[in-house]
């Protein structure tokens, strides 16, 4: 993210993550209370199929970018010295996108099973 | 009546501590009154006043916890042992005297002035009633600091983020239509810093002895801000 783009445009990323978050976390709550697949065999195929894995893939983006938002704005406020802040910006976002990766491959393989 | 007062001289002192103050009490006593009274006890203590109605915004200081204006705050509405601290967050000159410069700096930085780019009239520039209005809840800062001073965001990066009485600001001009540097104003505001390390914390409508809303203020801003970008 740019310097200049780092304000506005993360403040409004931030607010829409959490709008879409909001809405499938909802839409899961409700498959899992009242539709919630009997086995690993539904599980797969709900999960593999094509409108629930874009939507969780997104969902699974929209969690990490907003997670990126608001530990970015806590280590921006409280860490100071900027090596500290730039290791520990480091290790978070590398974390992320290894958690994304590993969602993804998970989101593939249900895919191609 | 208990009071107790934070003393610092930073040329004596390693740092601040507390001193207890018994004051006699009268109906209709203002928390001012009660420091004009500790000050006849003990004239080496320090502290900022002024006009004693609430205008000046000179005599800010922290009680029991929360940031208020001694001239206006009665002596009755306060729980004993009232204890007065100066602004958190703040160097301290001295007693309840805080160094409020970067305070002024913030305010400074958001340009508290009218830019017009079109050659100015003979006689006033004109406004109509409804536009005027937009500068009700706005234009009645008296820059006291109450706010910036309870705002944790301003804590932690006072040189950085403006900070709710200079973003007050920055909206009154913003909603001012006698005001041409939307754009100038809105780019200089960009990045994390400035505006963006608001996260509604609230603390300065809380505090605002005013009763100004600089949060709201902040909000319009970043609409605005979305409005033009998008």
């Amino acid at each position: 993210m740019s310097r200049k783009a780092s304000g506005l445009k993360a403040w409004a990323l931030q607010r829409l993550t959490a709008i879409y978050i909001g809405l499938f976390s909802l839409y899961l709550l409700l498959v899992l209370l009242f539709a919630a697949p009997g086995g690993y065999i539904e599980w797969k195929a709900w999960l593999g199929g094509s409108l629930v894995s874009v939507a969780m893939l997104l969902y699974v983006l929209s969690v990490l970018m907003h997670a990126w938002i608001g530990v970015r704005d806590v280590l921006i406020d409280y860490i100071h010295p900027i090596a500290i802040r730039a290791a520990l910006l480091g290790v978070v976002g590398l974390s992320l996108v290894a958690m994304g990766l590993w969602a993804a491959q998970a989101l593939i393989l249900v895919r191609l099973a | 009546m208990k009071f107790l007062v934070s003393r610092y001289n930073p040329e004596s002192d390693a740092s601040p501590y507390m001193q207890a103050f018994d004051v006699e009490v009268s109906r209709g006593m203002m928390l001012r009154d009660a420091l004009l009274e500790i000050k006849r006890q003990d004239e080496s203590f320090a502290f900022r006043h002024s006009c004693g109605e609430g205008v000046c915004g000179s005599d800010g200081v922290n009680v029991n916890g929360t940031n208020k204006l001694a001239c206006i705050t009665p002596i009755s509405e306060l729980k004993e042992p009232i204890e007065i601290r100066p602004f958190p967050g703040r160097p301290i000159i001295r007693d309840l005297v805080v160094d409020m410069t970067q305070f002024y700096q913030q305010y400074k930085a958001v340009k508290p002035w009218l830019v017009r780019n079109d050659p100015m009239p003979e006689q006033e520039i004109l406004q109509s009633p409804q536009d005027r209005d937009k500068l009700d809840g706005l234009y009645e800062c008296i820059m006291c600091g109450c706010c910036s001073t309870a705002c944790p965001s301003f804590w932690w990066n006072p040189e950085k983020f403006h900070g709710p009485q200079a973003l007050l600001t920055a909206w009154r001009f913003l909603a001012d239509s006698r005001d041409q540097a939307t754009d100038e104003r809105l780019d200089a505001l960009e990045g994390p810093y400035k505006l963006f390390r608001c996260h509604t914390i609230m603390n300065c409508v809380e505090v605002c002895p005013k009763g100004l809303n600089p949060t709201k203020a902040i909000g319009h801003i970043k609409n605005l801000m979305l409005k033009n970008a998008v």
